[in-house]
């Protein structure tokens, strides 16, 4: 018997239809893959679950109840629980107070139970095998903590049913593992979850059904026993996509940054050359120092130790525009918090850093910037019918794309790409790979950080495995594959590496 | 009125979107006409007063409103205005110059709001406490050198500062504040021209952009290469060199300056304009222009009441009123929609 069935469900936003007529049916005690494209109404179709928005018609049916236009209060009451991908928690109160919020146990002349809470919260986290201390702390807590955190919540007011929305972007291999050896042992008593994810390997290692939406409709859905990776992808973007990469072999050109025993804050001994014309992979497990030498090399640290030159000129460090005016561009990671500037238009958006640098030239030229936008706009073919449109208007793979015209057209030769495919669809993330190695043929030097191991496959020819700050290895692109990657990330090979401490990855 | 016309061929959906975008020049509108009736029409003498009386806590608004774009606040300009009103009245007894005066006064407010600036963006410290600060102790200079200045600087008053009228540019200068070109007053085609300035600079230019981009999010902004620090400084320094600006148009329209009673809440009007001009408090959205149709309401109610001949102590509360209800249809409009559209539904 399903747990829950929604059918018929159909929702549009001013006029615009995004979700057509989509049906989802969840059994009792099974992990339930929603996969799609970005835009393709996973969120809709939980935010209509959850009671957040109102469906246009169809219905919803949970656990023999009629839950049609519920609200979230009775969703909850019901039994389901959202596990946001971005957490909702208070960072500024310790764990217990967390999982309490809203229901605290109360004595008299209404003071908090504080003792009967956290006892009763260690017993949930010793229950689910949680790492946690009642008293810590939120904003203290590691990511993947927070996240189970959450999940544990939810469970403590006995959730039938959990949302998990991407929960594992944030986690290490290791984290996710124990995530997953959590939702295991919970589906085999009984709870249901839906599980949202953009990594086919986890939705294969962890699901036993899935259901696939494209563009607000449904599209197929079985057991993923029966099915493949490949197939499910096929599934979501419409078309079965080459799996070959377009990687090729370049010739690259003079040295164009030189990093020399740099250190600096999250990051230490780090040296390596890079010429021009390459694409450079880093990588390592959250937290291993990647984002922070690359935030270092822009300028928003200073660094403590060792040089950085760039195109023959050593920089200072500490000064984004020093690192601007050297020909150095970063596109930072969480595209909503650092990049997107919400309340200006595509265009505005475009040329904010090339004005920086422009900035004595005071007065706009209108008739210059939209043919500098067509231009960009057909070369890195970002879907918008207006450069007037607001940013917001866009998918995550345009706006990403926008922001890649913003530091384009500094005209930087040595692009910084932080995370750069993080919550992009799939098809997108292709294009993004693209773009990558035709701007690494026309002469740019291209970095990518990323925690995606096939993404450095995809583009890089040279790849360094960073763990705790310190280069521990570099692999050329041949080299490169999932374990090997791996292997290096949580320094599993620490014979390897003692043999080679002595010469430290001098390249 | 204009764009009422014009968009009534096109979809109701862009009507309303004009309607919205431009809801600052209905409020004038509707409040002008109240006071048409309650005055029993309409003068363009009326009008003209209007311009003369809204030219301050205009010139004021403009500063309000680019500091309210970049998402912070400046309480210290009333305070600021009497201080640099009062002092420039004292430059003017000393040096009988206008051109002097003028300078004063921007080169002052600008430094005034300078030590904000700074305080707010390199310091970055919260802009609602340094202003706060910044407002005592303006105001509290202001009314301490009147008291210990030598009588002759202050134009002999006792508590207020005076411009000597005995001073060969006395006439001038009290003329430039009082005289109109054409019907029009001088010193509202001043604060009109300041608005035109700024209303170009916040669209056409890099600048004004990046004071968008500070206000929307600053996070992006200081990673897209601006200077967060360096841009909140100078749109803290231009409010009160506006702040100057609009201290030497009250010396002189008025020849003198009481430090304990000019400019007392001025800094609530001036954001209460920017507000009624639909620019949004926690930064990034508005328009310049919107500035000048929520200075010109502000000084209609004043009128309104004085047609009526009510209790001018009443103006506040009136002016209270009004503002929570425009933005109280601004914010609960949208919700109301989507709360009836839904229970139809159903």
């Amino acid at each position: 018997m399903d747990l829950l069935t929604m059918s018929g469900i159909h929702k549009a936003f001013s006029g615009v239809p995004v979700l057509r007529g989509v049906d989802l049916h969840v059994a009792r005690g099974e992990v339930h893959a929603l996969l799609g494209e970005n835009g393709a109404g996973k969120s809709t179709l939980m935010n209509i679950l959850t009671g957040s928005y109102t469906a246009d018609a169809g219905t919803v049916a949970f656990d023999g109840a009629d839950l049609t236009g519920a609200s979230i209060k009775a969703v909850e009451k019901a039994g389901i629980a959202f596990v946001h991908q971005e957490l909702n928690l208070f960072n500024d109160l310790l764990a217990y107070e967390n999982i309490f919020l809203g229901q605290e146990e109360t004595g008299p002349l209404f003071s908090l139970n504080k003792r009967s809470m956290i006892a009763k919260a260690r017993e949930l986290f010793e229950r689910l095998g949680v790492d946690i201390d009642p008293t810590a702390l939120v904003a203290d807590l590691k990511q993947s903590q927070k996240q189970l955190l959450e999940i544990s919540r939810a469970l403590f007011f006995d959730a039938k049913l959990l949302i998990l929305d991407e929960p594992t972007t944030a986690l290490n291999t290791a984290e996710v593992e124990h995530l997953f050896k959590i939702v295991r042992s919970l589906r085999d008593q009984g709870t249901s979850f839906i599980f949202i994810s953009h990594k086919m390997p986890e939705v294969f290692e962890l699901c036993d059904t899935y259901t696939v939406l494209r563009n607000g409709t449904f599209v197929a859905q079985g057991r993923i026993a029966d099915t493949t990776p490949r197939e499910v992808t096929g599934m979501m973007v419409g078309a079965t996509i080459s799996e070959r990469g377009a990687w090729e072999p370049r010739e690259t050109g003079e040295c164009v940054l030189t990093l020399d025993h740099l250190c600096g804050p999250g990051f230490s001994d780090i040296s390596m050359e890079v010429r021009r014309g390459q694409v450079i992979g880093l990588t390592g497990l959250m937290g291993c120092g990647t984002t922070e030498l690359m935030q270092c090399l822009f300028g928003l640290t200073h660094p403590t130790g060792g040089t950085a030159t760039a195109f023959g000129r050593r920089l200072a460090g500490g000064s984004i525009h020093e690192a601007m005016k050297a020909g150095i561009a970063m596109l930072p990671s969480d595209r909503k918090e650092n990049s997107v500037v919400p309340d200006m238009s595509l265009l505005e958006n475009m040329y904010l850093s090339e004005h920086v640098l422009s900035a004595r030239r005071f007065v706009i030229n209108r008739g210059a910037e939209q043919e500098r936008f067509e231009r960009y706009r057909k070369l890195l073919s970002i879907k918008a019918n207006s450069s007037g449109d607001s940013v917001l208007s866009l998918s995550g793979g345009n706006q990403q794309k926008v922001f890649m015209a913003r530091w384009l057209a500094t005209e930087a030769e040595l692009l910084l790409f932080d995370n750069p495919t993080q919550g992009i669809d799939v098809g997108a993330k292709a294009e993004i790979y693209h773009l990558i190695l035709d701007l690494a043929r026309q002469g740019k030097t291209v970095i990518i950080n990323t925690l995606e191991i096939p993404e450095l496959r995809e583009v890089a020819d040279v790849c360094y495995v960073l763990y705790e700050g310190r280069i521990v290895k570099r692999l050329e692109h041949d080299e490169i594959d999932e374990q090997t990657v791996m292997l290096y990330s949580t320094n599993s090979v620490a014979d390897d590496r003692a043999a080679q401490t002595p010469a430290q990855t001098h390249e | 009125m204009n764009d009422k016309k014009a968009t009534s061929t096109t979809g109701l959906a862009s009507a309303l979107g004009l309607v919205k975008k431009y809801s600052f020049v209905l409020v004038f509108l509707a409040i002008l006409i109240v006071y048409a009736v309650a005055n029993g029409g309409l003068t363009l003498n009326a009008g003209m007063n209007v311009l003369r009386h809204s030219a301050v806590i205009g010139t004021i608004a403009i500063g309000m409103g680019i500091v309210c774009l970049t998402g912070e606040i400046d309480l210290s300009v009333g305070s600021m205005l009497a201080l640099v009103a009062g002092f420039s009245v004292v430059v003017f007894n000393m040096t009988d110059s206008i051109p002097l005066t003028l300078l004063f006064a921007l080169l002052f407010g600008a430094a005034c709001g300078l030590l904000n600036g700074v305080l707010v963006g390199v310091v970055q410290m919260p802009a609602f406490i340094v202003t706060l600060a910044t407002m005592l102790i303006y105001r509290s200079v202001a009314q301490y050198a009147c008291q210990h200045l030598p009588g002759e600087l202050i134009g002999n008053g006792s508590s207020v500062y005076r411009m000597s009228n005995e001073l060969g540019s006395y006439d001038a200068l009290y003329t430039f504040g009082n005289a109109r070109v054409a019907g029009v007053p001088i010193v509202g085609i001043v604060m009109v021209l300041m608005v035109v300035a700024f209303v170009f600079i916040c669209t056409s230019t890099k600048f004004g952009k990046k004071i968008y981009a500070v206000g929307s999010n600053a996070k992006a902004a200081h990673l897209a290469g601006i200077s967060v620090p360096l841009m909140k400084t100078l749109v803290f320094t231009i409010a009160g060199a506006l702040t100057g600006l609009a201290a030497f148009l009250w010396v002189a329209m008025n020849a003198s300056a009481d430090p304990a009673t000019t400019g007392n809440s001025y800094e609530m009007y001036a954001i209460a304009s920017v507000v009624l001009g639909g620019i949004s408090m926690s930064g990034g959205r508005g328009r310049m222009v919107g500035v000048l149709f929520g200075a010109l309401s502000y000084d209609v109610i004043d009128k309104i009441i004085i047609a009526l001949k009510m209790d001018s102590l009443i103006q506040d509360t009136i002016k209270g009123v009004i503002l929570i209800v425009v933005i109280m249809i601004q914010v609960a409009g949208p919700q109301l929609k989507e709360f009836f559209a839904s229970r139809r539904k159903r």
